[in-house]
C-alpha cells in the first residue's frame, strides 16, 4: 500500500507533536533533578537519532526509519527502567513509538503498530495523536488500542489546589476533570499543605471512569491581612513570610474606608496560610515606615481576619557639611549631592554615610530615628591603605601572615586622623607588576628608580583612591619580632620609618600618637613683639609688626604690657599663653603703662599667622604631614590655604632632600601667596632660592634671593619670624 | 652522680642555656642602655665597664661604634685626656664609618680640635670635621650639634655673619634638637655682637619662648636686660639703686679689684683685709682667698677666680703662682715683683703686666715664659680682662687709653683718652660686658660706657659717685661701683 505522505519539516512535526492534543492538560509536574552527564549523552544521541529517523520516515523507504525508532526505544527504554528518563526523554520516546507504529502500519504489520501505540500508551497514558498530521484510520487505530487500556480518574477536594499522586507519582491539582490512566489498582494521595493528607485505593478499570471527591481536613490556620501602603513585609515569628501586593477588591473598600484607610494606597487581601495553632508575632516592615508589632491568636484551624495596619512614615533629615567642602555625598552608597548639602526624607534606620574628595574620604554610620534631623560634621581624612608586610629573611616569611595579622589589629580603627585600609592584593598586584615591582621595590634599597616609585604610588592613589601607604618590613637582621613600618605618601619616594614589636600592643602607642599628631600649621597671631627684663614690672613692647592686630590697635614701642584679660603679665611667656588660649577673630584685652608712666587699656582683635613646618623635627611623620597638607592643597584650591600648604609641602619635600619637587610647589605658591607682610610671596622666593642653589642651578638662585629681598616685610617661620629680605640678601651675594 | 645522671645533665645543658640565653645583639643593646643610664645617673665608673665590655666582649654587634663614642666622651669630658679620647673617636670612624656614631665621632673630634685651637688653621680644621658630619650623615641627629659647633668656630675665626647664618639654621631647621636651645643664644649673641641690637633682643627672647625650661632661659634674660638697658629705649640710663648693699668694714677698704662671677657671687679683693671675699647673691660672706698686696680680681674664661698679687698670681683657690722673666744672663731668670694685672687667654695664656717692666708678658698654661704680648712699647697696664670673643682688653694708665688686642698679640681697637663727650683723666680700671661694651673708671668720679667702636654710651657718676675705683658688670648689665672716698660699692641699674 501505498502511503501518502504529506511533506512536512521534521521541526513542525516536532512541533505538532509538542503541541497537547486534548483539552485538558494536567498541570506540570514539579522539578526534577537536573539529569546527569551520561543521560544526557543518551538523550542527544537519541535526540540525534530521531532526527535521522524521522528524516528516513519522511523519505520514499519509510520502513527503514523502523530500525532507527528501535535503537532509540532500546536506549531510552534502558534509562526508563533505571528510573533516570527525564521529561524530554519521554518525549523522544513517544515520538519514538508513534512513528515507529505508524511505520509499521503503514506496512501493513498493525500487529507490531498496536504493540508500539500500547507501549507508548503505557508510557503516557494521556498520549493522543494529532488528527491534523496522521490519517483518520491511523488515529482510529490508536484510539481503539488507548481504549483498551485506560480508564479515567476525576478527583476533587475540598477545598481545592490539593496534590493528587498516584502510586507516589504526580496527576495534577484538583479539581480536575477525567483524566486518563492506565487501568490498574492506584493508590490516591491527595495532600495541601495545611491539611491532613488524605489516602485512598482505586481500581480503575478500561474505559471505565472513577470519581474521587475528597474532604481535607484543616491542620493549621490562616490569617489575613491588609496593609496601607502595599509592599509591606510580613514578618511571622520573625521569618518573612509574604509582602503584602495588590488592591483591595471593591468589597472591601467601604471597610476600609470606615476603618480610616485609604483604599487606593491599601494592599489586596493578602493570606498567611499554614499558622500553627497558637500565638504569633507578626511584625510588619517597609522601608522607611514605623514597623508594626501585632500578635495573633489562632486556637483553631480556621481562617482568621486581621485588623488592616495602617504604616506611618518614618522619615528623618540630614545635614552634610565637611571640610574641606565639596565632597560627594554618598548614601548607603547612592550618590545624593556634594557637600555642604541638606537631606529630607531620608527613612530612618541605620545607614552609612560616606564622603568622598579627591584628598580623603569621610565614612560613618548613622542611625537616624522618625523625625530626628541631625548636623554632621564630615571632616574628611586621607586614606592610608595597608599595602602588607615584606619578609627579609625566610623567618621572617614564615611569621608574616601574623605579623599581618596583628599589625591590621593594632591599627586599623585606632588611627584617628587616618582611614585605615587593607589594600585588595590584586589591584596592588595589577599595578606593581605592571611595572615590573614587588612590594620592597617601593621602599628605600628596594632597586627601584626614585621617579619609578613615584609613578607607581600614583598610580596606586588612584587605583585605590587613597593618599598614602604602609607596608610593614620584617629585616632580616634583627630579632623576629620587630616589624618596622614605613609610612609613605602617595608621589612620595621616602618614608617615615618607626620600629614596633609587633606582638605589643602597647608598643603601637607612640606611632599611632605620631601618627594623628596634626603639624601646627597656624597659630592666633598679635604681631606684638614683646621682651622680658629685670627692669620692668610686666614686659616692654619692642616692636609692632606692621599691618598687624597690634599695630591696628595703636600699640607702639617702648610700652609696657603688664596684664592680659585682667592676669598680671610678668613675661612674656605669660602674654603667648593668653594668646594661644584664644583664635583668630577673638578679641584680648590689653593693659599697658607708658614711657611717662600712664596707663591705658587696648582691646586687640586676634588674626591668624600661618606656621611654617620645621624642616627637621624628629617626633614628626614628614609623609602624614604632606598627607594633610595635600589635603589642603586639594580641599581648598586658589585659598591662602592651599598657598601656605604648598610652601609647607615644599618645606616637606626640602626634609627629604627632593629639592626638585621643592622647587615645584614653590613655584605654585609663589603666585598664590599674599603679598602683605609676614608669610608672604618672598618666603617662597627665598625658599625657591635654597632649592635651585641646592639643585645647582647658581645663576638662578641669585635671582629667586634678590626677588626675595625685594619683599621687605616678608618673613620665614611665621609672620612674627626673622626678616627674609637680609637673609636673602647676604644669600644673594653682592 | 652516676655516669648516666651526668651524661644527661651534661646533654640537658646546652639546650636550657639556649633556651635561657639571649643574643649577642640584645646583651650588647642591654649594656649600652644601662652604661648610659649609669652616666646620667653620675656612676662613671660603672659607665664606663659597660661601655669596655661591649668593645672587647661583643666586637661583632651593632653597639660597638655607640660604645666607643661613649668611651671617647668620658676620656674627653671625665678624664680630661684628649690623646685617648680622639684615638677613640678615630678608632669609629676608620672601623665603622657607616655606623650611627661615626658623626658623633667627627662632631667631638671637630670639638676637640676646636676648643683647643690656636691658629686659624686649628679653626678651619675644626671646621672640616663638622661639615662632614652635615655632608655625609645629612639626616643623623649630629647634625643640628656639628652646625651649631659651625657657628661656634666661625665666631672664633671672626666670622660672624658665617656665624649668625649657622646658629639660624640650627634654630630653624632643628628648632626640636637639643642642640636648639644654645643654638638660639648663639644667634642672638652673633646679632648683638654685630650691632644688631633690637634683634639680638627679639632673638634672646626667642630662647625665653621656646626652651623656657633650657639652662640658657635664665642667661638670655640678664642679656636681654643688658641690652635694654643700653639700646632698648632711647639712651641708656643707669639709675643707682639704693636697696644695694654690701659689706662692712676692712672689706670695703682699700679695695683694689671687685668682680662677679656669672653665678653672681661679688669678689672683693681688700688690700685692708689682704684677702679676697666672696658674697653671695643674698649678701652674705663666704671664705675668702688671702693674698699680700693685693692688685685686682678677675676671672678665668672658664669662670675660675684670678687674684692678682704683687709678687704672685692665685689661679683659683688652690694655684698660686710666681712668674720669672729671662735675666740678663743665659740660664738666669728675674722674678716679676710688681705685678699689677693677670689675666687667662681664650687660648690658654696667661698674660701679666708688671709695673716695674712696663710690659705684659705671655706665659703658656703650664707659666713657662713664652716673650712680651703685644707691641715693644711700654706700657702701664693697670688691668686686663677678657671680652667676650678673646680680646685682650687692656687699660694703659699713662696713655690713659684702653685697647683691645688678639690672642696673638695684634692690636685690634682702642678707645681713646678723649672723644665726643668724654675725657679720660684718671682711668683705674675696666670692665667689659657680653657685648664687649668696656665700663672704663675714672677715678674723677665717673664710669664711662664705650661701644666696641669706642664711642661713648652712656655715663654713670653724678652725684652718686666721689672717688669710683673698681667695677664689676652683673650678668645683666647692672654696674657695680666701688667708691673709695664713700668706701661703698654702689649698684647702677
Amino acid at each position: 500500500m501505498r502511503v501518502t505522505r504529506a511533506v512536512v519539516p521534521a521541526v513542525l512535526l516536532v512541533v505538532c507533536f509538542a503541541v497537547p492534543s486534548t483539552p485538558q492538560e494536567p498541570p506540570a509536574a514539579p522539578p526534577a533533578a537536573p539529569p546527569s552527564e551520561s543521560t544526557q549523552r543518551e538523550l542527544q544521541a537519541a535526540q540525534d537519532l530521531l532526527a535521522r529517523a524521522m528524516a528516513e520516515f519522511e523519505g520514499p523507504q519509510q520502513s527503514r526509519s523502523i530500525v532507527q525508532f528501535d535503537e532509540i526505544i532500546t536506549r531510552l527504554e534502558v534509562l526508563r527502567r533505571t528510573g533516570t528518563l527525564p521529561a524530554r526523554g519521554r518525549e523522544i520516546l513517544s515520538t519514538a513509538y508513534e512513528l515507529r507504529a505508524r511505520a509499521y502500519y503503514n506496512i501493513g504489520l498493525q500487529e507490531k503498530a498496536a504493540d508500539s501505540f500500547r507501549s507508548l500508551v503505557q508510557l503516557n497514558p494521556q498520549y493522543a495523536v494529532s488528527k491534523e498530521r496522521v490519517s483518520p484510520k491511523i488515529v482510529e487505530y490508536f484510539n481503539s488500542v488507548k481504549k483498551a487500556l485506560v480508564g479515567y480518574l476525576a478527583v476533587s477536594s475540598k477545598p481545592a489546589g490539593a496534590k493528587v499522586t498516584l502510586n507516589g507519582e504526580f496527576l495534577s491539582l484538583t479539581d480536575f476533570f477525567p483524566l486518563e490512566v492506565l487501568a490498574g489498582e492506584y493508590t490516591v494521595e491527595v495532600t495541601r499543605e495545611g491539611y491532613r493528607t488524605e489516602t485512598r485505593t482505586v481500581s480503575i478499570a478500561p474505559k471505565a471512569t472513577q470519581t474521587l471527591q475528597v474532604d481535607l481536613t484543616r491542620t493549621s490556620a490562616s490569617a489575613f491581612v491588609v496593609t496601607q501602603p502595599a509592599g509591606v513585609e510580613v514578618w511571622v515569628d520573625g521569618q518573612l513570610r509574604t509582602t503584602t501586593t495588590g488592591s483591595p477588591g471593591p468589597e472591601s473598600v467601604e471597610t476600609l474606608r470606615e476603618k480610616g484607610l485609604d483604599p487606593t494606597k491599601a494592599s489586596a487581601r493578602t493570606e498567611l496560610a499554614n499558622l500553627s495553632l497558637g500565638a504569633h508575632t507578626l511584625e510588619f516592615r517597609k522601608k522607611c515606615h514605623e514597623p508594626v508589632k501585632r500578635t495573633i491568636n489562632a486556637p483553631e484551624a480556621q481562617d482568621y481576619e486581621t485588623e488592616p495596619v495602617k504604616m506611618e512614615e518614618s522619615l528623618a533629615s540630614l545635614q552634610l557639611r565637611s571640610e574641606p567642602p565639596g565632597g560627594k555625598i554618598f548614601l548607603d552608597g547612592e550618590a545624593m549631592g556634594i557637600t555642604p548639602k541638606d537631606l529630607e526624607g531620608i527613612c530612618s534606620g541605620k545607614h552609612r554615610i560616606e564622603v568622598k574628595h579627591t584628598s580623603g574620604k569621610f565614612i560613618q554610620d548613622v542611625q537616624m530615628n522618625k523625625d530626628e534631623s541631625i548636623t554632621l560634621d564630615c571632616p574628611i581624612r586621607p586614606s592610608l591603605a595597608f599595602l602588607g608586610v615584606v619578609a627579609e629573611s625566610a623567618a621572617g616569611e614564615r611569621v608574616a601572615p601574623e605579623v599581618e595579622e596583628k599589625l591590621t589589629e593594632n591599627l586599623s580603627a585606632k588611627i584617628t586622623s587616618l582611614n585605615f585600609v587593607p589594600a585588595p592584593r590584586d589591584a596592588v598586584d595589577r599595578v606593581l607588576e605592571a611595572e615590573k615591582l614587588t612590594r620592597r621595590s617601593l621602599l628605600p634599597g628596594g632597586g627601584a628608580e626614585p621617579d619609578v616609585v613615584k609613578k607607581v604610588t600614583e598610580k596606586l592613589k588612584a587605583a585605590l583612591d587613597v593618599q598614602g601607604f604602609l607596608l610593614a618590613l620584617l629585616p632580616g637582621e634583627k630579632l623576629q619580632r620587630t616589624a618596622v613600618l614605613e609610612l609613605l605618601a602617595a608621589g612620595n619616594t621616602d618614608p617615615d620609618s618607626w620600629d614596633v614589636t609587633f606582638g605589643e600592643s602597647a608598643s603601637y602607642m607612640r606611632f599611632l600618637s605620631a601618627v594623628d599628631r596634626k603639624a601646627r600649621l597656624s597659630r592666633p597671631w598679635t604681631g606684638l613683639i614683646t621682651v622680658d627684663t629685670l627692669l620692668h614690672e610686666g614686659v616692654p613692647v619692642l616692636r609692632v609688626v606692621p599691618g598687624s592686630p597690634a599695630a591696628q590697635a595703636g600699640l607702639e614701642p617702648a610700652e609696657v604690657l603688664t596684664a592680659v584679660d585682667g592676669k598680671p603679665v610678668k613675661q612674656t611667656l605669660d602674654f603667648l599663653t593668653a594668646v594661644e588660649g584664644k583664635k583668630a577673630k577673638e578679641k584680648l584685652s590689653l593693659h599697658l603703662k607708658g614711657a611717662q608712666g600712664a596707663a591705658r587699656a587696648v582691646d586687640l582683635t586676634l588674626a591668624e599667622t600661618p606656621q611654617e613646618i620645621p624642616l627637621n623635627d624628629p617626633s614628626l611623620l614628614y609623609n602624614k604631614v604632606m598627607m594633610d597638607l595635600r589635603q589642603q592643597v586639594d580641599g581648598y584650591p586658589g585659598t591662602e590655604t592651599a598657598a601656605f600648604a604648598r610652601l609647607n609641602l615644599a618645606i616637606c619635600a626640602m626634609h627629604f632632600g627632593d629639592f626638585a619637587a621643592a622647587h615645584e610647589h614653590l613655584l605654585k605658591a609663589r603666585t598664590e601667596l599674599p603679598t602683605r607682610p609676614g608669610i608672604s610671596q618672598g618666603t617662597a622666593l627665598y625658599y625657591l632660592g635654597l632649592a635651585l642653589e641646592r639643585l645647582g642651578y647658581k645663576k638662578e638662585a641669585v635671582d629667586a634671593y634678590r626677588a626675595a629681598a625685594g619683599f621687605k616685610d616678608a618673613t620665614l617661620f611665621n609672620n612674627d619670624g626673622p626678616s627674609v629680605a637680609p637673609l636673602a640678601a647676604r644669600r644673594a651675594g653682592p | 652522680m652516676t655516669l648516666r645522671r651526668t651524661l644527661a645533665l651534661l646533654l640537658l645543658l646546652p639546650s636550657l642555656a639556649a633556651a635561657q640565653s639571649t643574643s649577642p645583639e640584645e646583651q650588647a643593646r642591654g649594656l649600652l642602655e644601662d652604661g648610659r643610664n649609669y652616666r646620667t645617673q653620675g656612676k662613671l665608673k660603672q659607665a664606663m665597664d659597660n661601655f669596655q665590655t661591649i668593645v672587647s666582649g661583643f666586637p661583632n654587634t651593632s653597639y660597638v661604634d655607640d660604645a666607643l663614642l661613649e668611651i671617647g666622651r668620658y676620656y674627653l669630658e671625665v678624664d680630661g685626656d684628649v690623646a685617648k679620647a680622639r684615638e677613640s673617636f678615630e678608632r669609629v670612624t676608620k672601623q665603622f664609618p657607616q655606623s650611627d656614631g661615626a658623626p658623633g665621632a667627627y662632631y667631638y673630634l671637630g670639638r676637640l680640635t676646636m676648643d683647643r685651637a690656636s691658629s686659624a688653621a686649628d679653626l678651619d680644621d675644626a671646621l672640616a670635621q663638622f661639615l662632614r658630619v652635615q655632608r655625609l650623615y645629612p639626616r643623623s641627629e649630629w647634625v643640628p650639634r656639628a652646625l651649631y659647633a659651625t657657628a661656634l668656630a666661625h665666631r672664633k675665626s671672626g666670622k660672624l655673619a658665617e656665624a649668625t647664618d649657622d646658629a639660624r639654621r640650627v634654630a630653624l631647621e632643628h628648632p626640636s634638637s637639643d642642640a636648639a636651645p644654645a643654638a638660639q643664644f648663639e644667634l642672638a649673641q652673633d646679632l648683638a655682637l654685630g650691632g644688631e641690637f633690637r634683634q639680638a633682643m627679639e632673638e634672646f627672647q626667642q630662647v625665653r619662648n621656646r626652651y623656657a625650661d633650657s639652662e640658657w632661659a635664665p642667661r638670655a634674660l640678664d642679656r636681654i636686660t643688658a641690652l635694654y638697658r643700653l639700646y632698648g629705649a632711647g639712651k641708656p640710663a643707669f639709675a643707682a639703686d639704693p636697696a644695694f648693699s654690701v659689706g662692712t668694714g676692712d672689706t670695703l677698704k682699700d679695695v683694689r679689684g671687685i668682680v662677679m662671677t656669672p653665678a653672681r657671687t661679688l669678689w672683693v679683693a681688700s688690700d685692708k683685709t689682704k684677702s679676697a671675699v666672696p658674697f653671695g647673691p643674698d649678701g652674705k660672706m663666704g671664705p675668702s682667698l688671702a693674698g699680700e698686696d693685693l692688685q685686682g680680681v678677675g676671672l678665668t674664661p672658664g669662670g675660675d677666680l684670678v687674684v692678682v698679687a704683687a709678687r704672685a698670681v692665685r689661679f683659683g683657690p688652690k694655684t698660686l703662682q710666681t712668674f720669672a722673666i729671662p735675666g740678663n744672663k743665659p740660664g738666669e731668670t728675674e722674678p716679676l715683683e710688681k705685678l699689677a694685672a693677670a689675666v687667662v687667654t681664650q687660648g690658654g695664656s696667661v698674660l701679666v703686666a708688671d709695673e716695674k717692666k712696663k710690659k705684659v708678658f705671655r706665659f703658656d698654661g703650664r707659666y713657662q715664659y713664652q716673650g712680651v704680648f703685644g707691641d715693644a712699647k711700654e706700657r702701664q697696664v693697670s688691668r686686663i680682662v677678657l671680652d667676650s670673643e678673646g680680646g685682650i682688653v687692656m687699660l694703659d694708665r699713662d696713655e690713659k687709653t684702653v685697647r683691645v688686642w688678639d690672642e696673638a698679640g695684634r692690636a685690634l681697637r682702642a678707645i681713646a683718652t678723649r672723644g665726643p663727650g668724654y675725657d679720660l683723666r684718671k682711668p683705674i680700671d675696666v670692665a667689659v660686658d657680653a657685648f664687649r661694651n668696656a665700663y672704663v673708671v675714672d677715678e674723677e668720679g665717673a664710669v664711662l660706657v664705650f661701644s666696641p667702636a669706642g664711642q661713648l654710651l652712656a655715663s654713670i657718676g653724678a652725684p652718686e659717685l666721689k672717688k669710683p675705683r673698681a667695677v664689676a658688670l652683673e650678668p645683666s648689665g647692672a654696674v657695680l661701683v666701688y667708691d673709695e672716698k664713700l668706701q661703698r660699692i654702689l649698684r647702677f641699674k
